[in-house]
Formats: structure tokens, C-alpha cells, sequence
């Protein structure tokens, strides 16, 4: 068995992945698609419990992503070609199997991972015991799984290139000349747009929707206006009057615990608060 | 590379170890990065708790002449303190993901040093003569009561013991919504460029309210991602070239004269899949860790999860050289998939000069290092085509003593001083590794230890 790359407590889940992913490596002889099958379960797993992290990671999230995608094309492609379709893995069983844990293992995707086979008509035989633990993952379950997971990390309160910033005091910025750079002008038009909803948050609420169902359910609510790359004219100026602003100002925390350079920040943010909840208010 | 060779080859020797001993390692203490600075005299350290450790050559002995000065703590600061975002609910780690030093201009040395959002440059300078001989004050800091001065002196300065400080001079915050993997300084030396997962920023050094976006790479619905950038670099003779990589195991060169925002690339370098070697994990483990320009800039290096490639800047389609860092791997992905190692984010580098001075000619040598598993890290001898296994590690380590290569026995018979794949240390991973610029002095961090190997001088 290979070390862990971090000290943890092992669940009995985590061992029989350990034990599974063992066999994987080691069998030449487990079918293809069970290998398939064990690596979604697992990467599945992987985006479920980054969903519960406050700050899943970027980067694993797409490569994980990318790989169910992957495997949901073979799949699709595969239940494309033959008329009847096949789908490995069957009703979870408990038995115990010869040369893996024999803790009755029954894998348990966590909740909201369908356990309904959507394509599956002809069932395999039951004999295979690592078949035994596998469960099926519809076609839908992996697309809402990598579309759940990507949507969390999209900051809503990305902070786009701050070129429209209002400069600190009297600095003016000094770029020197000789680096050509230029903005172009209709760039900075896209940013200042995206400026009025840059700094605007909503919740990343993963803390309570931990069940993919529920974010079944939430999709069709449209949540665009809040996205700070959508370009659109912003329905007030982006600067709003200064009486609404300044109120706001005084009465707010800073928000967040670096220095006072983000006090410009939350002055854009506040306006945009103050905006928003005019939207919502409806006055 | 070491024991029987020819005259080209480095004899490398245990030099020094810093960091505690214990095996409990505390998570602070973790390094998460190393970099020497141009004129090597410097080794800077970033950790997990947010401090910068610099070590400084003593200055060589005329005495002592089969071995180069060691290394001694020089600065201690603390960098960065964890912050926590209010709006998003989110803490903000200090751990120093990257520190780059400018060239010295004067008598103070300067660094760059971020961690996942705000870069800092440091000015570190020498305090070794303080004024004394106030009329106003006493020694201790006193004030002296005005009417009691019945002299004037002028104050002199005299000498002091050597006090090292480190301040902050600019905080560069704000511009990045995602975490940053990288920063490089432009061969101007007057900007420098920082990467997060999604974005590019260019910085002036005296500007720190605005930063001009170069890339963006976020497309407009988030579902749709299915890319980030995983390094960038800056050309190192050609102030308006850099390179980013992705994860997907690209790397784009990028001109900055072409257009303000460098959405699209002046190259791109992407090696065609060997269908051989494909798998379920064939895009997580070409995902490049690493990319670093040679000196000469006509060279790239990058680093997979298995691999070193060598890239020619004018060859797009291939690289010109792969090295197997530990292909023995490649039959166990997924377990390292299953318990994370796979992400794992090796970094690469260049040996220091281009050239040494031999005894009747001047050759080019040309070696890469890399780190792995189990303390063990690898090097490349690009002309010579071998390549040697060592391991960083306390035991078997004397001074002056020549390391002993190691090896891997990936299946069958073990021989007698190999290791076997299965008894390997995943969890002691060299992850990060430096080469001085002008000689052969390497440093090499474990999960919480660094040590400075020697070639062996005669």
C-alpha cells in the first residue's frame, strides 16, 4: 500500500478506496469498464468533498472535472453505438470477497449521487466482487456534479483588473512611457461595466446546499446580474450619488482585516450593496 | 553523474542541514519555497507560517580552501500573517508560495514575496554604525533636560554589531481573485508579472494601486472552464516575451507588443498524447508543475508529474528532450490519485553558469534538477545523456563525504541498496529545489528541512 500524502483518519471508505485503487493498479486483469467505473466513483467523491470546503481547490476541481468529462464522453459514446445498453456495476451487495477488505463493504456515494440506472437495461453478472461495490452514476449526476462544483468557484466578487480603481490621494500613477502599454478604450469600457458588479458577493452558501438535488432545484433561478463578467449597461450610473454613499460608509465595518489600502475597495462595494438592494426593494 | 566519470562530472557532497530535527513536523515549518539570489551570496526560504528565512555565505577562507563558505542565517521575518476575507467568509493562507530576488542595484537587497493574494517586495539592508553623542538625549534614549546643555557636539557614528532589517516597502493587493502560483521579474527590472489561476497581472515595482491585466483566461460562464494557468515566466534577455502553462500540459508564449490584453499567443508549445501511454489520469499528470527559461532564453524548461521537458522556443511541436523523473510511478496512478500525491507540484531548475573553465577549453555544461519522492531528487546531464539519483536526507550525510546515488527498483528482483516502489515515502516529497548562479552549490528543501549540497572541490 502506498503512503498517504497527508496524515489522516482513515474511514473504513477510505480504506476500500485505498484497497480499490490498489487493485486497480495492480490487476491487469479487471475490465475496462470497472476500471472506468472505480475511477468516476472516486472522482466524484473528490468533487463532493471540495464542495464542503469554504475554498475548493481551482486547479484539482478542473482536472477532476476534466476527467469525469472524459469518461462521461467514452460513455456516451459507447451507449451511442450499441442498441442495447450495458452499464457495469450493479445493486451494491455486502458480500465479502476474497483478497480485499472483507468489511462488507458497501460503497456508498454520498447523498445526492443518483443510485437509479438511467441507461442500464441489460445487468451483468454478479460474480465479479469488486463489480459488487460499485454503484452507477448517471449521465446527469457527473454533468451536475462538474457544473456544481464550478459554479461555486466562481467568485462573484472577482475583482476584474482593477483598472478602473479611483487612484489613492494625489498619486497619479507614474507609468513610464516607454513600455507602450495602452489600454484600449473599448477594454476599459468592458471593465467599468463589469466594475458596478465587481465587487458584489453573494454567499457561497455550499455550507447548507450540500445535496446536489437541491441545486437541481436553484438552476433555473437566474443569478446573471450577479455575475461580474456579464456586460450589460448598468441600470444607475456606476457612481451614485455621493449622499447614499457616504451614509453607508460610515456605519460599515472594513471588510476585510488587511490594510487601509481596500478602503477604496469598500466604497465601490457599498455602492454597489446600496444598489442592488434598490433592485431588490424595488423603489 | 558522480563516482566513476569523466573529469566533466559533479562529485556532490553533503554541505550543511537547516531546520529542526524531529521528525514531527510543524505545519509553519513546512517550505514552500527556495531561491538564491544573482549573486548566490544569498538563500532565501518562504514557509508555510509566512516567514522569509535568508542565509548568507560567509565569505570564503583563504584557510579553509577545499570548501566554500557556509551558509548562516542572515534575516528572519515574517512576510505575511494569515488574513481572513470578511465578505467571503474565506482565510487567506501566509504561506510564501514564491519569492524572487532583484538584482542589487545599491547596498540594500530587495525581494518580491507573495502568497495566494498580495505580493510584497522586501528591502533588506545592514545596520552596522548607529550615531551617538546627542545633545538631547542621553545614551538610553533619555531626553536631557534643554537647560542642562551647556555644549554642543556633533554626533558621530560609530560602529555596531551587524543588525540585519527587513522591511516592507510596497504591497502590491487586491488584483488577484484566484490563488497566485507565480511572479517573475522582467529583465527591465522595473516591472514584473504575477499568476493566479486564471489571470495575468503586470506590475510596475513603484506602483502598487494598479496592475494592467495581460491575460485572462476565465471564460464567461465558469462551466465552461476546463483550463487554468499553472505557471508563468518572463523571457530573460526579451522584456516584452513570457510564457505561461497550463494544465492541460501547454505552455503559451506570449509578446506584449502584439496587443494589451495577450489573449492570444505568439506560440504555442504542446507535445501530441502517446497513445501508448494513455489513461484515465493522462491529463492530471501532463498538467506542468513548473516552467523556467534557460539563461540564455533560447531554452524552456517544463515539469510534469513525470517528467522534465526541455523546449527549444523555436520548435512548437515537440520538445527536444524529455527526462523520466520517476516513471516507475506510472503504474501506480491510482493510488496516488486516490490519496492526492498526483497534484503534488514539482518544481524544476537550471544548473548556475552556462560555462565552467576547464583545464584546456571551455565547455558547456548543461544540467537540470528535479525533485521526487522518498527525499530523493534527480538530475539530468543534458550533454553526457546520464542522469543520477540522490537522496537529501540526515543519515549517511558527512561533510565532504561524496553522496551515494540511489535507486529504484520498479518491478521484479531488488537488487541489494535498491529501493523498491512499494517501500517508497510518499509523504517525504522534494518539492522545491535551487541552483546557486555561479557555482556548484545546490539547495534542496524536504518537507521541513534545507540542505546545501557541495561539489566536491579538490
Amino acid at each position: 500500500m502506498l503512503g498517504r500524502g497527508l496524515k489522516r483518519k482513515l474511514s473504513d471508505y477510505e480504506e476500500s478506496m485505498a484497497g480499490l485503487s490498489s487493485a486497480f493498479d495492480s490487476s491487469r486483469s479487471l475490465p475496462y469498464p470497472l476500471k472506468r467505473q472505480l475511477v468516476l466513483n472516486m472522482c466524484l467523491t473528490k468533487l463532493q468533498t471540495y464542495k464542503m470546503l469554504v475554498e475548493p481547490n481551482l486547479h484539482r476541481s478542473v482536472l477532476i472535472a476534466n476527467t469525469v468529462r472524459q469518461i462521461q464522453e467514452e460513455m456516451r459514446q459507447e451507449s451511442n453505438q450499441q442498441p442495447v445498453n450495458i452499464c457495469p456495476g450493479i445493486v451494491p451487495s455486502s458480500h465479502s470477497y476474497t483478497g480485499m477488505e472483507s468489511s462488507g463493504i458497501s460503497l456508498q456515494l454520498p447523498s445526492g449521487i443518483s443510485q437509479e440506472e438511467s441507461n442500464c437495461c441489460d445487468l451483468r453478472s454478479v460474480e465479479d466482487p469488486i463489480e459488487n461495490s460499485l454503484l452507477i452514476v448517471s449521465d446527469d449526476d457527473m454533468s451536475s456534479a462538474i457544473s456544481s462544483i464550478l459554479k461555486d468557484l466562481d467568485f462573484v466578487e472577482d475583482i476584474s483588473p482593477p483598472t478602473c480603481l479611483v487612484p489613492t490621494g494625489d498619486d497619479q500613477p507614474k507609468f513610464p512611457e516607454n513600455t507602450g502599454l495602452k489600454l484600449e478604450d473599448d477594454r476599459q469600457d468592458l471593465k467599468g461595466a463589469e466594475c458596478v458588479f465587481g465587487s458584489f458577493e453573494i454567499s457561497n452558501s455550499t455550507s447548507y446546499l450540500k445535496d446536489l438535488a437541491i441545486d437541481d432545484i436553484f438552476e433555473d433561478i437566474d443569478t446573471s446580474m450577479y455575475d461580474s463578467d456579464f456586460c450589460c449597461p448598468p441600470l444607475m450610473p456606476p457612481r451614485s450619488p455621493s449622499l447614499a454613499t457616504e451614509e453607508p460608509l460610515k456605519t460599515f465595518p472594513s471588510c476585510n482585516s488587511s490594510s487601509a489600502n481596500n478602503i477604496q475597495i469598500c466604497r465601490t462595494d457599498l455602492s454597489e450593496l446600496d444598489h442592488i438592494m434598490e433592485i431588490l426593494v424595488g423603489s | 553523474l558522480a563516482g566513476a566519470g569523466g573529469g566533466n562530472d559533479i562529485q556532490w557532497c553533503f554541505s550543511q542541514v537547516k531546520g529542526a530535527v524531529d521528525d514531527d513536523v510543524a505545519e509553519a515549518d513546512i517550505i514552500s519555497t527556495v531561491e538564491f539570489n544573482h549573486s548566490g551570496e544569498l538563500l532565501a526560504t518562504g514557509d508555510k507560517g509566512g516567514r522569509v528565512v535568508i542565509f548568507q555565505q560567509e565569505q570564503e577562507n583563504k584557510t579553509q580552501s577545499h570548501s566554500r563558505g557556509e551558509y548562516n542565517v542572515y534575516s528572519t521575518f515574517q512576510s505575511h500573517e494569515p488574513e481572513f476575507d470578511y465578505l467571503k467568509s474565506l482565510e487567506i493562507e501566509e504561506k510564501i508560495n514564491k519569492i524572487r530576488w532583484l538584482p542589487q542595484k545599491n547596498a540594500a537587497q530587495f525581494l518580491l514575496s507573495t502568497n495566494d493574494k498580495t505580493i510584497k517586495l522586501w528591502k533588506i539592508s545592514e545596520r552596522d554604525k548607529r550615531p551617538e553623542g546627542y545633545n538631547l538625549k542621553e545614551e538610553d534614549g533619555r531626553y536631557r533636560d534643554p537647560t542642562t546643555v551647556t555644549t554642543l557636539r556633533v554626533p558621530v557614528f560609530r560602529p555596531m554589531d551587524l543588525m540585519v532589517e527587513a522591511s516592507p516597502r510596497r504591497i502590491f493587493a487586491n488584483a488577484h481573485t484566484y490563488h497566485i502560483n507565480s511572479i517573475s521579474i522582467n529583465s527591465d527590472y522595473e516591472t514584473y508579472l504575477s499568476a493566479d489561476d486564471l489571470r495575468i497581472n503586470l506590475w510596475h515595482l513603484e506602483i502598487t494601486d494598479r496592475s494592467f491585466n495581460i491575460v485572462d483566461i476565465k471564460p464567461a460562464n465558469m462551466e465552461e472552464l476546463t483550463e487554468v494557468i499553472t505557471a508563468a515566466e518572463f523571457h530573460p534577455n526579451s522584456c516584452s516575451t513570457f510564457v505561461y502553462s497550463s494544465s492541460k500540459g501547454t505552455i503559451r508564449l506570449c509578446d506584449m507588443r502584439a496587443s494589451a490584453l495577450c489573449d492570444r499567443h505568439s506560440k504555442l508549445f504542446e507535445e501530441p498524447e502517446d497513445p501508448s501511454n494513455r489513461s484515465f489520469f493522462s491529463e492530471i499528470i501532463s498538467s506542468i508543475s513548473d516552467v523556467k527559461f534557460s539563461h540564455s532564453g533560447r531554452y524552456m524548461m517544463t515539469r510534469d508529474y513525470l517528467s522534465v521537458k526541455i523546449w527549444d522556443l523555436n520548435m512548437e511541436n515537440r520538445p527536444v528532450e524529455t527526462y523520466q523523473v520517476h516513471e516507475y510511478l506510472r503504474s501506480k496512478l491510482c493510488s496516488l490519485y486516490e490519496n492526492d500525491c498526483i497534484f503534488d507540484k514539482f518544481e524544476c531548475c537550471w544548473n548556475g553558469l552556462d560555462r565552467q573553465v576547464g583545464f584546456c577549453s571551455i565547455f558547456h555544461f548543461s544540467i537540470v534538477m528535479t525533485g521526487s519522492y522518498n527525499n530523493f531528487f534527480r538530475m539530468f546531464d543534458r550533454n553526457t545523456k546520464r542522469d543520477i539519483t540522490l537522496e537529501a536526507s540526515r543519515e549517511n550525510n558527512k561533510p565532504r563525504t561524496v553522496l551515494k546515488p540511489r535507486k529504484v527498483c520498479a518491478s521484479g528482483k531488488r537488487k541489494k541498496d535498491e529501493i523498491s516502489v512499494d517501500s517508497l515515502d510518499f509523504n517525504k516529497k522534494i518539492l522545491h529545489t535551487a541552483w546557486h548562479p555561479k557555482e556548484n552549490i545546490i539547495a534542496v528543501a524536504t518537507t521541513n528541512n534545507l540542505y546545501i549540497f557541495q561539489d566536491k572541490m579538490n
